[in-house]
C-alpha cells in the first residue's frame, strides 16, 4: 500500500470514530463542563441558574461538616490502602505456589461479586444496634458490647472501612497473584542460590518486581477510597448528624436532598480535582521511580 | 489541516446529536382524557390494584413507577426540563410544593378544589395546605391523622387501658417499662421529628406554629424545655434503641415496643406485618401534654400533582379530580383501610369509624405535620440534629443551635 492509500484509509477510520467521539463528548465532557458551570451558580434544579461567583466554594469550606467529610474521606483512603491492599498482598503471597491456591483465594473473592449496597446491608445487620456482633460478644461474654459501632464517630467510619476491606481483599489478592505470576523466575532463583529466603527474598526481590501490579492496585485503591459512596449510604447515610459523611455523600446530600445543585457541583468539582490530582501525583511518582530503576540497571 | 477536518466533523456530529435530542418525540396536544396515565410515586402502596378500579370507573389506568429515597425529588425536578414529565406524581405539601408552584411547572388545580370544597368532598382547612399565593396546586390522595397505635395483646397482658390524658399515658409507659416492655417507638433519620412534634405541639401549639413560620427560635427556652422533656423520656428508657432500623410495624408485632405514634396510614403497614386492626393492633388519640381548649392532632396529607407541560396534563387532572371525589376516594380508603378525607364518606373499618366519630365529637385542633410544616432546608438539618440528639443524649442546646443556624439562613433569604 502506498502512502496516499494509507492516509485515505486513516481518514476513513477517523470518520468511523466520530460517532463514538461525539457520544463521549455528549455524555462525559458536556456534563463535566455543565457541573463546572453550575458550581458557580445558585440553582435549585428549577428555573435558571443564578451566577454567584465563588460563593459555593466559600460556603463549602466554611461548613464544619464538609471538613468532617474531608477527614472521613482521608480515613477511607488510608484505610483502604492499608487493609484491602495489605491483606490482598498477604493473601496473594501466602497462597502463591501452593497446590490448590485458587481454592484458598476463592473465599476472599466471593464478596467482590456483591454490590457495595449488599455488603452494606449485610454489615448493617452485624453492626447495627443490638446486631449480630453485639449479640455474639454478649453470648461469649467478651468486652465491646457497649460499643455503638455505627453511631459513634470516627468508629463508624473505621468499621465501614473494615466492611469494605472484607469486600476488596479478594480482587487485590487476584491482581497481586497475576503480578507474582508475571515475575521472571531467574532473579528469584538467583537470589535463592545466594541464600535469600522468606522476608528477605520478598523485600529485596519480589516486592520491587511487583511494582507494576502495586502501582495499579494502589492507584485504584486511592481513587476508590476518594469516591466512597455506596457502602456508607447503605449503612449510615452519612449519619448520625453527618458524622460519617464522605465527600461523595456530601455532594449527594447537597444536590439530591437539599436541591442545592450549585453547592453540590462545587463539592463534585473539589472531589474531582482531588481525585485526579492524587492519581496524577501518585502515577507520576511511580513512573519516575520505574524509569530511574530501569536507568540504574543499565 | 487534517486535525481541523476531524474537529469540524466531530462538531457536526455533536451538533446533530444535540438537535436530535432536543427535537426528539412527537409534540402532543395533551387533550386525551382516557387511556393509560404515567404515575411516578414514592409510596409503598398497591396502585396497580387501584388502577383496575379507575379503569372500570373512568377508563383511565395507572402505569405506576415506584422510586425511593431522595433521588425521587431530583428525578421529578429534572423531568420538568424535558417533555417527559409524568402525567401524575406524588409530592409533599411543604416548601417543595411552593417551589414547583412558583416556577410554574405544575398545573393549577384551583377549579378542582373549588368544586370539591363546594360539594363538601374536602374541607377548606385541607385546601389551605395546597394553597400557594392564593391558588391551589395538586390534589390529596389521603389526609391522615397522627394517632398512637398500640399492641392490643401487650395492653391486655398487663391490664392496661387506653389513656385519655398525658399523665395516664406516662403511667402506662411506666408500667410497661416495669415489665420490661419498651413503651414507645422512636427512630432516627426521617422519623426523628416525631416526638419533637408530639411534645412541642402537645405543649404549646402556637409555639409549634411560630417555629414553622420563623416567628420563634429553636433556642427559645420553651423549646429547650420541650427537648428536656424528650430527654427525660429517653433517660427513663421509654424508647427503643434509636439506632434500630426495623420498621415500627415489625417491632410492634414482635411485642418489642407497645406503642407507636403514626399516621392512620399505619393500618396498611400493620396489615403488611400480618397484624389485624382491632384484633392485634388498635389506636387512640394522643393526649395533649398540657391540656388546653382543644387537643392538637397532626395531619399528614399526600398530594398528587400534574406537570404543567406534561403531555398527559388533561388525563392527569381528570384522574386527580376523580381521586378527590367520593367515587375515587371511597374505593381508595377501602383498599387502604384508612380514613377518608371526605367528611360524609363512610370509614372502611370499625376502628376507623370509631376514630372518625371521636374526632367529630371532641374538640381537636389539627396542625400540619413537622415534616411538611418546616421549610425543607431547615428540616434537613433538624432531622440530622434530632437524630444526633437521640444518639448522643445530653444538653439539647448544641443541636437546637445548629437547627437555628439553618433557620436563620433560610429566613434571611426569604
Amino acid at each position: 500500500m502506498n502512502r496516499s492509500g494509507a492516509t485515505s484509509y486513516q481518514g476513513q477510520a477517523r470518520g468511523f470514530l466520530l460517532p463514538s467521539l461525539a457520544l463521549v463528548l455528549l455524555v462525559f465532557y458536556l456534563p463535566v463542563l455543565y457541573t463546572f458551570y453550575l458550581s458557580f451558580t445558585k440553582y435549585n434544579g428549577l428555573g435558571t441558574p443564578e451566577f454567584v461567583g465563588l460563593e459555593n466554594f466559600a460556603s463549602m469550606f466554611e461548613d464544619s461538616a464538609f471538613l468532617d467529610a474531608v477527614r472521613n474521606t482521608a480515613i477511607w483512603v488510608v484505610g483502604t490502602l492499608v487493609l484491602p491492599v495489605g491483606l490482598g498482598l498477604l493473601v496473594a503471597v501466602l497462597a502463591y505456589g501452593f497446590r490448590g491456591s485458587g481454592w484458598l483465594r476463592l473465599p476472599f473473592l466471593v464478596p467482590y461479586a456483591l454490590s457495595g449496597v449488599a455488603v452494606g446491608v449485610i454489615w448493617s445487620f452485624m453492626l447495627g444496634s443490638g446486631g449480630a456482633l453485639t449479640q455474639a460478644l454478649q453470648f461469649l461474654n467478651l468486652p465491646g458490647t457497649e460499643l455503638r459501632w455505627l453511631q459513634d464517630s470516627p468508629l463508624n467510619t473505621i468499621v465501614m472501612v473494615i466492611a469494605a476491606s472484607w469486600q476488596g481483599v479478594g480482587v487485590n489478592a487476584l491482581l497481586f497473584t497475576v503480578g507474582l505470576q508475571s515475575i521472571p523466575k531467574e532473579p528469584l532463583e538467583a537470589a535463592r542460590i545466594d541464600g535469600a529466603t522468606g522476608l528477605r527474598l520478598f523485600s529485596h526481590i519480589t516486592w520491587p518486581l511487583l511494582r507494576p501490579s502495586t502501582t495499579v492496585v494502589v492507584g485504584l485503591s486511592i481513587v476508590n477510597g476518594l469516591k466512597t459512596f455506596d457502602i456508607v449510604q447503605a449503612m449510615t447515610q452519612g449519619g448520625p448528624a453527618r458524622s460519617s459523611e464522605t465527600l461523595a455523600l456530601t455532594m449527594y446530600r447537597d444536590t439530591f436532598v437539599n436541591s442545592d445543585y450549585g453547592l453540590g457541583s462545587a463539592v463534585a468539582i473539589f472531589l474531582s480535582i482531588v481525585t485526579v490530582g492524587a492519581s496524577i501525583i501518585y502515577l507520576r511518582r511511580q513512573l519516575s521511580l520505574s524509569s530511574s530503576s530501569l536507568g540504574g540497571g543499565k | 489541516m487534517r486535525a481541523r477536518k476531524v474537529l469540524a466533523g466531530a462538531a457536526i456530529v455533536l451538533a446533530t446529536a444535540v438537535v436530535a435530542t432536543a427535537c426528539g418525540g412527537k409534540p402532543d396536544t395533551g387533550g386525551a382524557t382516557t387511556g393509560e396515565l404515567g404515575f411516578a410515586h414514592n409510596k409503598p402502596w398497591n396502585f396497580d390494584a387501584f388502577s383496575k378500579i379507575s379503569k372500570q370507573d373512568i377508563d383511565i389506568s395507572l402505569k405506576s413507577t415506584q422510586y425511593s429515597g431522595d433521588p425521587y425529588r431530583a428525578f421529578i425536578r429534572q423531568s420538568f426540563r424535558t417533555k417527559e414529565s409524568p402525567g401524575l406524581f406524588t409530592w409533599e405539601v411543604s416548601t417543595a410544593l411552593d417551589e414547583l408552584a412558583e416556577q410554574g411547572v405544575i398545573a393549577e388545580t384551583t377549579d378542582l378544589w373549588t368544586e370539591a370544597v363546594d360539594k363538601g368532598y374536602v374541607t377548606d382547612a385541607v385546601r389551605q395546605l395546597y394553597t400557594v399565593n392564593g391558588k391551589q396546586y395538586c390534589t390529596p390522595i389521603s389526609v391522615d391523622d397522627w394517632v398512637m397505635f398500640y399492641n392490643k395483646s401487650v395492653f391486655t397482658k398487663y391490664h392496661l387501658t387506653v389513656p385519655t390524658t398525658w399523665d395516664q399515658l406516662m403511667q402506662v409507659a411506666a408500667t410497661l417499662k416495669q415489665h420490661g416492655v419498651t413503651p414507645f417507638w422512636n427512630q432516627t433519620k426521617n422519623f426523628s421529628f416525631v416526638w419533637f412534634q408530639t411534645l412541642l405541639a402537645g405543649t404549646d401549639l402556637q409555639l409549634y406554629n411560630d417555629l414553622s413560620t420563623g416567628k420563634a427560635k429553636y433556642t427559645d427556652p420553651r423549646v429547650v424545655a420541650v427537648m428536656n422533656s424528650w430527654l427525660d423520656l429517653q433517660t427513663k428508657g421509654y424508647f427503643n434503641d434509636p439506632g434500630q432500623t426495623d420498621f415500627a410495624r415489625d417491632l410492634m408485632r414482635e411485642g418489642k415496643i407497645a406503642m407507636a405514634p403514626e399516621g392512620t396510614w399505619f393500618t396498611a403497614d400493620a396489615a403488611l406485618a400480618g397484624m389485624t386492626m382491632g384484633k392485634d393492633v388498635d389506636m387512640f388519640v394522643i393526649p395533649a401534654v398540657r391540656p388546653g381548649a382543644a387537643t392538637p392532632i397532626a395531619i399528614e396529607t399526600a398530594p398528587v400533582c400534574v406537570g404543567e407541560s406534561s403531555k398527559q396534563k388533561a388525563l392527569g387532572l381528570k384522574f386527580s379530580q376523580w381521586w378527590m371525589s367520593p367515587q375515587g376516594q371511597q374505593p381508595w380508603v377501602k383498599q387502604q383501610g384508612n380514613l377518608p378525607f371526605t367528611p360524609d364518606a363512610e370509614a372502611p373499618t370499625p376502628q376507623m369509624k370509631t376514630l372518625k366519630t371521636t374526632l367529630a365529637a371532641g374538640k381537636y385542633e389539627f396542625y400540619n405535620r413537622y415534616f411538611e410544616a418546616t421549610p425543607v432546608p431547615i428540616r434537613t438539618v433538624a432531622l440530622e440534629q434530632f437524630s444526633a440528639f437521640l444518639t448522643n443524649r445530653g444538653d439539647p442546646m448544641p443541636y437546637l443551635t445548629a437547627i437555628q443556624a439553618a433557620a436563620d439562613e433560610y429566613w434571611a433569604g426569604r
